[in-house]
């Protein structure tokens, strides 16, 4: 189909995060408890070239820093730290968190020299590289979230930190750090005047469960989309503007495209184009949608006339047993065969983004082309 | 199910402190009262005996008091009860083309609510053709808000 630009299958399993590096010949996927790594080139199968297998539960999340460090985390409440050596390995160092449950989401800073982790603990851990001790310290955020954090953003002035969840608000905290950070990094901020660590710049409520989080930060805005089926899309201004999924699913990605373009994806397989005009935001196109052909069922009934008669009627009612589970071909199926995790951008020209990549619950990754 | 995730690991953290159903509550500035209640409630009476029943749904699905207590909710509720099963069901439609998106979402909270207790069951007939009229102009969308949305009425 024209959307896609390229798609692969990689494992057999889900696959819940990946990403890719700075050059995109690196990419980077969660599979059981390890983390794939493969080389990328061109339309070519990605091939495998490490697995990172420290961790032992589902590991949830990935990331890779602007200096190649890839960050996993996973559900046995830890976060490793994969630092790149000249010979193609990677040597763990594992960043102690301090929460009692699992690690849901992570997320590098722009800068690349913090992180932030997202848990069921009710816990934001901003984690940091400590020199003098050679370890990655952790701060936490605590008050006020009251549930699981399924989503983190840094905005790129690596100060502000959106986050969202199940007690459905998303909020916007400060991750200052001292030595880290710098006042001029916040200078002029539409958000407020003071960042000390921690602080509650924003919160909306919104009830449902927040899946995803992104800033836009060249123009201060935050995008979430939510358990309702709607994408939301704010300011520092607090006001909300909502628009629903066509097909009603909730979403568990999104994507800035640009300014006034959104891509988002979830439940129903395939990615909705949203963008911003004259009369606020809208669905301007649906990618890779299923096709439906006025279908035949595969399998014939044969003889299924109206006999009237008592013994056909059983007849019939075990020939449809015997169908049962069988696929009907009356839908031609979308690129990805499950629900869509996650949504990056791939490549981007002028701050337009003009190919996306995604992962989903089937495994796969899809290069969609906008 | 592997046994360490049915430890309890909260007995181990005594700082942990536990969610609680409360936790998840909306936040509310403070709770509305019947008595703050009852003009909104005279209104819709009015609009009803006059046959104006536009301004009426128009009127409850604006702003509901998803702040009141429970007791309270429910007396507002049979009002707008009335207002429900006295729309002819021709006109249903009509009214329901005119609502917003924050409106259909009330509508059909309250259409669910109706279903769920006795009194509504009664006239279940006529909540369930509102029902359908309101998906016909909607979608799922509004289901699908119901369904997640921890603002009840």
């Amino acid at each position: 189909m024209s959307d896609i630009a390229a798609q692969f299958k990689l494992v057999k399993g889900s696959i819940y995060s990946h990403c890719f590096n700075q050059d995109r010949s690196l990419l980077a996927i969660t599979y059981d408890t390890d983390c794939y790594v493969y080389k990328v080139s061109a339309a070519k199968q990605p091939q495998l070239v490490a697995v990172l297998p420290d961790h032992d539960k589902t590991v949830t999340a990935v990331d890779i820093s602007v200096h190649g460090r890839i960050v996993t985390c996973s559900q046995d409440r830890n976060a490793i730290v994969w630092e790149p050596l000249s010979n193609g390995t990677y040597k763990p160092t594992l960043v102690l968190l301090r929460i009692n449950r699992a690690a849901t989401c992570v997320s590098w800073a722009s800068s690349g020299y913090k992180f932030a982790v997202g848990s069921s603990a009710r816990i934001i851990a901003v984690c940091y590289y400590e020199q003098e001790n050679d370890w990655w310290v952790s701060k936490h955020i605590k008050k006020p979230i009251k549930s699981t954090i399924n989503a983190l953003s840094w905005h790129s002035n690596c100060v502000l930190l959106a986050c969202g969840g199940t007690d459905g608000y998303a909020r916007v905290f400060s991750g200052f750090i001292k030595g880290l950070d710098t006042k001029e990094q916040v200078a002029g901020s539409p958000w407020g005047e003071k960042f000390p660590f921690g602080s509650l710049v924003r919160e909306w409520y919104q009830g449902a469960w927040i899946h995803d989080i992104k800033w836009r930060s060249s123009i201060d805005k935050v995008a979430f989309v939510t358990h309702d089926g709607s994408l939301n899309i704010t300011d520092y201004t607090d006001d909300i503007k909502s628009v629903d999924n066509p097909e009603g699913l909730p979403f568990i990605t999104l994507c800035w495209i640009n300014d006034h373009e959104i891509l988002a994806a979830g439940f129903s397989n395939h990615p909705v184009l949203y963008s911003e005009g004259s009369r606020g935001w809208e669905v301007s196109k649906i990618l890779d949608s299923p096709v439906k052909s006025a279908g035949k069922l595969v399998a014939s009934t044969g003889d299924d006339e109206e006999e009237g008669a008592f013994g056909m009627s059983a007849l019939r009612k075990f020939k449809e047993l015997d169908l049962k589970g069988k696929v009907s071909q009356q839908e031609e199926k979308s690129t990805h065969v499950n629900s869509i995790t996650e949504l990056a951008a791939y490549k981007e020209s002028n701050n337009n983004v003009t190919q996306v990549s995604s992962v989903g619950l089937d495994g796969k990754l899809v290069i969609y082309k906008l | 199910m592997e046994d360490w995730r049915r430890i309890d690991i909260d007995a181990y953290d005594p700082e942990s402190g536990r969610l609680t159903a409360d936790d998840l509550k909306p936040p509310y500035s403070h709770t509305v009262s019947l008595q703050e209640l009852q003009p909104t409630i005279q209104q819709l009476r009015s609009y009803t005996s006059s046959g104006d029943f536009a301004a009426a749904v128009e009127l409850f699905t604006t702003d509901p008091p998803y702040n009141a207590d429970e007791q309270a909710k429910s007396q507002y509720f049979s009002g707008i009860l009335e207002v429900l099963t006295q729309v002819r069901q021709v006109d249903i439609a009509n009214i329901v083309k005119r609502l917003d998106r924050k409106q259909q979402d009330a509508l059909i909270k309250y259409l669910y609510k109706g279903m769920s207790i006795p009194e509504g069951q009664k006239h279940g007939g006529i909540l369930l053709a509102w029902f359908e009229k309101l998906t016909q102009v909607a979608g799922v969308n509004p289901i699908v808000h119901y369904l997640s949305d921890r603002r009840t009425v």
